[in-house]
């Protein structure tokens, strides 16, 4: 019995040092980042080697939004993702909602293109986005963008969405209808709030998407006032302009909520991953 | 009223939209929508036949006429597609007509008299609602997504590319298969760069799927086994990589491992480790192995909390069963943890190589696609570079639209077989309900 204690200790020991040292690599490039964001001058050859110790000043977040597009640029960014979540959510409910409900011509042909369609990322037909925003007249302006994203979320969140209005009793709207709801009345007022927990879900993965996304708005947006944050942030440090100091600071003013948010909702994001990998 | 047959009804509604419907049945509104859709397609007949010749030439050089009167290649093809696009559409719709004409035929026969008539509003109101509903789907995935890829797609069989053929200035032409001809073997130094890109594609989507899904497994398998108090700390502090933007990571990344000014190369210097910088991302296999290990700080923490909660819907009583009959950590974790959360989560890995393929930030971010390769001035590809990457740079800085085109095929040949698979593991199709 003593020996296994000695060992149960031993191997907590070694245990606490691998997670010491694993946090270590985890948190050095952010305590990094932070430092820099208060750290005085502007290239990484200025940055110190332990974080903190170059001095703090504020310069760098004063900076940011007095020379600056950051806050045009945080508006912009903020203004597509949230019409994004939205826009996705009300669309693919919509389409979840008849096909979960519904039985139509095409249904079958439908549900499995959209499947399909769902694994050919938009991103490889780059010309061909900016050649249609361009016939549309919908270059150079945040709401083709939104346009983009809707289209590229539809198809998986409808069949997440589907999949979970199938779960929900198909009595509950039955009953709706008999007492005289129409169909709309009876989505909004009873399959809705019932699916609340995936709504939620889709609403918060609809908006980091487009959030931090680089590749479309290079290709779609042209003038620096209709700049998304990605696109911003990418230009403090591009060999022109070595500013990484302004980088860090705008870095960390988006990460903070974002972390927050994570590191407060831990336990339900490991039921609701664990529960998408066990569902289908 | 007596006559309503069935060869009657297919004969009315193939010979005019929603003749049908108001001859036979009196349902005035449906008719009368379907037949303005019959209507309309008559009315742009020319301009269909106009959009295709122009699909069909691509525009004729007008050297004489000012820049902005010229043909332009781009939107003929672009209008060419979206063309058919609308075909497509309006003959969705007629077999929509058809199909509806049949039904009520079908329920005449059965019944013996006509459907009630109703109200022009109310027949509109039944019925409509998964049109309506689908509408903004269809829309949006036919024009935004079906078109974009298709158009995509057809570049590859032009040459539209800088500098002698970009509209408006010049038109561009059909070329066949020269394009692809050019890439697999034509050119010897893009066959070349074309096979490293390949080769780097798969082996970096391999690598980085396996690594996080390794990474996350061991944290998760440690993190749920230790029993200490200080464990909910250290879960806090391993989420962040996760919580924190990739974009920002990667960036940030990339400036500590700059091989000059890096803080990764200073500090290493000031503790008399090493005496020189190491060229972490301008050397080639070191850069390939620090995308794949960056890749890891980034990726790892998600695959930690799905195996977390994976392991955490696993029955308690297997461990406990296991323990009794006296299996040590190791081997519950080889014999029944790893089985059962690997069967839960395979369909993840594969989503996940699946996103890896295509896993712009990864590369771009952090190498940019680099470090230079001896055919980089050319083709543009680095030494990290992989076929996204090399999209984005064909496109955006090279204006090598057609190559970029090729690449774009290619990608969507690999990924079909993802695409059957998506299929394949749906629920509804193996219950064959779908």
């Amino acid at each position: 019995m003593g020996s296994s204690r000695i060992i149960h200790k031993i191997n907590a020991g070694v245990v606490l040092v691998f997670l010491t040292l694993v946090s270590f690599i985890v948190l050095y490039p952010l305590a990094y980042v932070v430092s820099s964001a208060f750290t005085p001058g502007n290239s990484i050859a200025d940055m110190p080697i332990i974080p903190f110790t170059g001095g703090v000043t504020t310069d760098n977040f004063t900076n940011l939004f007095n020379n600056t597009d950051y806050p045009t640029w945080f508006r912009n960014t903020f203004q597509v993702a949230l019409a994004t979540s939205f826009g996705t959510l009300i669309v693919a409910s919509l389409g979840a909602y008849t096909f979960s409900r519904f039985r139509f011509a095409f249904k079958k042909t439908f549900m499995m293109s959209l499947l399909v369609l769902q694994v050919f990322p938009l991103t490889t037909g780059l010309i061909a986005i900016f050649v249609i925003l361009f016939r549309f007249g919908l270059l150079d302006n945040l709401w083709g963008l939104v346009l983009i994203y809707l289209a590229a979320n539809t198809p998986f969140n409808t069949w997440l969405m589907k999949s979970y209005l199938d779960t929900i009793p198909k009595s509950m709207d039955e009953a709706a209808r008999i007492d005289g709801a129409s169909h709309f009345r009876t989505f909004f007022t009873i399959i809705m709030p019932m699916a609340k927990p995936i709504m939620i879900f889709l609403l918060i993965t609809s908006f980091t998407g487009p959030w931090m996304d680089f590749i479309i708005p290079t290709m779609v947006l042209r003038s620096t006032p209709n700049h998304t944050l990605a696109m911003g942030l990418f230009s403090f440090i591009t060999e022109r302009r070595n500013d990484f100091t302004s980088f860090a600071a705008g870095s960390i003013l988006i990460a903070i909520p974002f972390v927050i948010f994570f590191v407060a909702t831990q336990k339900i994001l490991i039921t609701s991953l664990g529960a998408g990998a066990v569902k289908e | 009223m007596t006559g309503v047959t069935r060869n009657k009804t297919l004969l009315l509604s193939l010979l005019f939209m929603g003749l049908g419907h108001i001859i036979l049945f009196k349902q005035f509104a449906k008719g009368i929508l379907f037949a303005l859709c019959h209507i309309a397609f008559f009315i742009f007949v020319p301009t269909i036949i106009r959009n295709f010749y122009g699909l069909y030439t691509l525009g004729h050089p007008q050297p004489e006429l000012h820049i902005l009167d010229r043909d332009n290649s781009l939107f003929l093809l672009m209008d060419g597609m979206l063309t058919i696009a609308f075909l497509a559409l309006f003959l969705g719709v007629y077999v929509l007509s058809v199909r509806s004409a049949l039904k009520l035929q079908k329920e005449y026969e059965n019944t013996g008299r006509l459907p009630t008539a109703k109200n022009f509003f109310s027949e509109l109101a039944t019925g409509s609602f998964p049109v309506i509903a689908l509408l903004p789907t269809v829309l949006l995935i036919l024009f935004f997504v079906v078109v974009p890829l298709i158009f995509a797609a057809s570049v590859a069989f032009t040459n539209y590319s800088a500098p002698h053929n970009i509209p408006p200035n010049n038109v561009v032409d059909w070329v066949g298969f020269d394009n692809f001809r050019f890439m697999f073997g034509g050119n010897a130094m893009w066959a070349g760069a074309l096979g490293r890109v390949i080769a780097w594609t798969l082996a970096w989507a391999a690598l980085a799927t396996f690594t996080c899904y390794v990474g996350g497994f061991i944290m998760a398998i440690v993190l749920t086994n230790a029993k200490m108090k200080i464990i909910p700390f250290f879960r806090a502090i391993l989420i962040l990589p996760y919580a924190v933007p990739g974009v920002i990571s990667l960036m940030v990344w990339s400036n500590m491992l700059n091989g000059a000014f890096g803080v990764i190369n200073r500090s290493l210097i000031q503790l008399g480790i090493i005496s020189t910088g190491i060229p972490w991302l301008t050397d080639v296999w070191l850069a390939r192995f620090m995308t794949v290990a960056i890749n890891l700080w980034v990726g790892f923490p998600y695959f930690m909390l799905l195996i977390t909660g994976t392991m955490t819907a696993i029955s308690e009583d297997v461990f406990e069963a296991a323990r009794i009959d006296g299996a040590t950590l190791f081997q519950i974790t080889k014999k029944i943890t790893l089985p059962l959360v690997l069967y839960q989560t395979a369909p993840l890995i594969i989503m996940s190589f699946n996103h890896n393929i295509n896993n712009f930030g990864a590369i771009f971010f952090l190498t940019g696609g680099g470090p230079t390769m001896p055919d980089s001035t050319t083709t543009f590809a680095g030494g990290t570079e992989i076929m996204i990457s090399w999209i984005y740079k064909l496109t955006v800085d090279m204006q090598q639209f057609h190559y970029a085109a090729v690449l774009a095929v290619m990608i969507f040949v690999a990924l079909a077989p993802f695409a059957v698979f998506n299929f394949m593991r749906t629920k509804s199709f193996k219950e064959g309900e779908l």
